[in-house]
């Protein structure tokens, strides 16, 4: 790699970033279009098969909910956004593990591509890039559903498409950054339980209220939390400063996610 | 075990197993391997058996870890967490109104049974005929296609039994049990609801040349609808009549009804203990026999 080094020095960004991860975003679409775009579609469903039989049956034995702010919505409109972030988690960390390491693995497609002038940040942001616009798909899908449940409360529900983007953001580029240091197929077993925990107890079928203190701290502090919070003030309309916060802990997760992701491919590929 | 010997395939051993002089041009090394294709030639299965769980030990830590970690995390997010939160009562037993985590635990014990079908029936079963061609290399010895078959049922209903005992445990620990020493029978009804499930599965993988996301689709139009529409986390009679016909079929279902039957009795409106039973072995019989076919059929063309 001397050559290299002497014309572009690995640190600088020139060599991290050659401002064409379309092409890795087209490459996905294509290969998307050609092989599995069935069982792409097919993600849409989870989320609404788990709204009808826990916001239906489960709702018939709850009716409302009060939320933190004091106000009561139908269970049903309760935890339809906290389904919908828990399906933009999924997508995305299903996205930038499984696929990545089948492509980093078994496809051997990155050292291809980082062959040519793309870079690792190209391929870092082109694969972020193809799993938000997949996310973004089902997230139009979910509130098309619930607008016809009548279960966007608000105008402001339409703002939840941009915070689903944001959330699915933060959980691809780390699970892009977890993935890159995973060896054999088994570890990834441990992304699904750890993803496990996360989605029954964050807020998404009842409120935090009923654990004592020290838990719901340590629910605060897990990123699917404030995605539910985010997603469900939008869509309720029960807006406040947090959001900001909320906001803030998806942009400071997508900065370190980026930054991680970038250094390990490069020290996988480029070294 | 005993499997039926079919030694008149013409492109097998032409020579009975049984038979140690194969003729007067028989040599000491040919005699020696028809002796030594005896044990596999009876006990093929359990050979077969051992090869998978052995194979299991390259993720032994996934199977315990999630065989104890699930249950755990489920009975406190559901079975304790939902049930704080629920303050009418959802179900009734001989007595009236249950607890929740006893009416949801059972339930929950079944799907975990069912769940490790959607692992080892689908992606294992393509892992051999066609990823790792493992079956082909099983086939090419003495052991004969029902006993892969089979070998592959055991080695499976074993962990089935693992993670149903391990979540019988952890329902024990929670309180999540009526009848203590009747419910530890949760754990047989689990594999059978796993085998009524998984079964059929079984012969649909074994079917299966290409991988187009059909295991995928497998998961999410099947598995998920049967766990969410079979009356888990409320009873079925609160579902729409036009819904219910998914739990009848689902072996979640029947499975978490006689779970419920042996944990706190019948509540109103209940099957008896002997349908649901009746249903399960009904759907792994049947199972079994078209997995068995697909194998032969496949591994003998």
């Amino acid at each position: 790699m001397t050559t290299v080094a002497t014309t572009r020095n690995p640190g600088s960004l020139r060599a991290l970033y050659s401002g064409n991860a379309l092409a890795v975003v087209s490459r996905a679409l294509q290969a998307t279009r050609s092989s599995n775009w069935v069982v792409v579609v097919s993600g849409f469903f989870e989320p609404v098969f788990y709204l009808l039989a826990m916001g239906w049956g489960l709702g018939s034995f709850i009716g409302d909910v009060t939320l933190e702010s004091g106000e009561t919505v139908p269970y049903a409109a309760y935890i339809a956004p906290a389904l919908l972030a828990v399906s933009a988690m999924n997508g995305a960390i299903y996205d930038s593990t499984w696929n990545v390491f089948f492509k980093m693995h078994f496809g051997k497609l990155y050292d291809a591509m980082l062959a040519t002038s793309i870079g690792p940040l190209d391929v870092a942001l082109g694969e972020i890039v193809y799993a938000l616009l997949r996310g973004g798909v089902y997230a139009v899908g979910f509130m098309s559903v619930m607008q016809v449940l009548g279960l966007n409360l608000s105008w402001t529900a339409v703002l939840a498409i941009p915070a689903v983007l944001l959330v699915a953001f933060g959980f691809a580029s780390v699970g892009m950054a977890v993935t890159s240091y995973m060896k054999t197929f088994q570890q990834m077993d441990w992304i699904t339980f750890a993803l496990l925990p996360m989605f029954l107890f964050s807020a998404t079928f009842y409120p935090l209220s009923v654990y004592a203190e020290p838990i719901q701290w340590v629910i605060k502090a897990l990123p699917l939390w404030h995605a539910v919070e985010l997603v469900r003030g939008l869509t309720t309309g029960v807006l406040g400063p947090v959001m900001l916060v909320h906001v803030g802990y998806f942009l400071v997760m997508i900065t370190a996610g980026v930054l991680a992701t970038t250094t390990r491919l490069r020290a996988l590929f480029l070294s | 075990m005993t499997e039926p010997d079919r030694l008149t395939e013409p492109d097998r051993m032409n020579e009975p197993a049984h038979t140690t002089t194969p003729g007067a041009v028989a040599e000491p090394m040919v005699a020696a391997a028809f002796a030594g294709a005896l044990r596999p030639r009876r006990f093929g299965a359990w050979y077969i058996a051992e090869h998978q769980l052995r194979q299991m030990r390259s993720y032994g830590w996934t199977v315990v870890m999630s065989g104890i970690g699930s249950p755990l995390i489920y009975m406190l997010g559901i079975g304790l967490g939902l049930a704080a939160f629920l303050d009418v009562p959802v179900a009734s037993g001989p007595d009236g109104p249950v607890d929740y985590l006893w009416f949801v635990a059972p339930a929950l014990l079944a799907t975990a049974a069912v769940s490790v079908t959607t692992e080892e029936f689908t992606y294992t079963v393509m892992a051999g005929f066609k990823w790792r061609r493992l079956f082909w290399g099983m086939n090419a010895s003495p052991v004969s296609p029902e006993q892969i078959c089979s070998g592959l049922v055991i080695a499976v209903t074993l962990r089935m039994v693992f993670v149903s005992a391990a979540y019988y445990l952890v329902m024990v620990l929670f309180g999540a049990v009526g009848d203590v020493v009747l419910g530890t029978l949760m754990v047989p009804v689990g594999v059978l609801a796993g085998l009524a499930f998984g079964l059929p599965l079984l012969a649909f993988s074994a079917g299966i040349e290409e991988d187009r996301g059909q295991f995928a689709m497998v998961q999410r139009f099947v598995f998920t609808p049967l766990f969410l529409f079979s009356g888990t986390f409320y009873p079925l009679d609160t579902l729409p009549v036009g819904l219910q016909w998914v739990g009848w079929i689902s072996p979640i279902w029947h499975a978490s009804e006689a779970g419920r039957l042996l944990s706190y009795g019948p509540g109103p409106g209940s099957w008896p203990l002997g349908a649901h039973l009746a249903v399960l072995a009904l759907l792994a019989v049947v199972g079994w026999f078209v997995a068995r076919r697909v194998f032969v059929g496949r591994l003998r063309s």
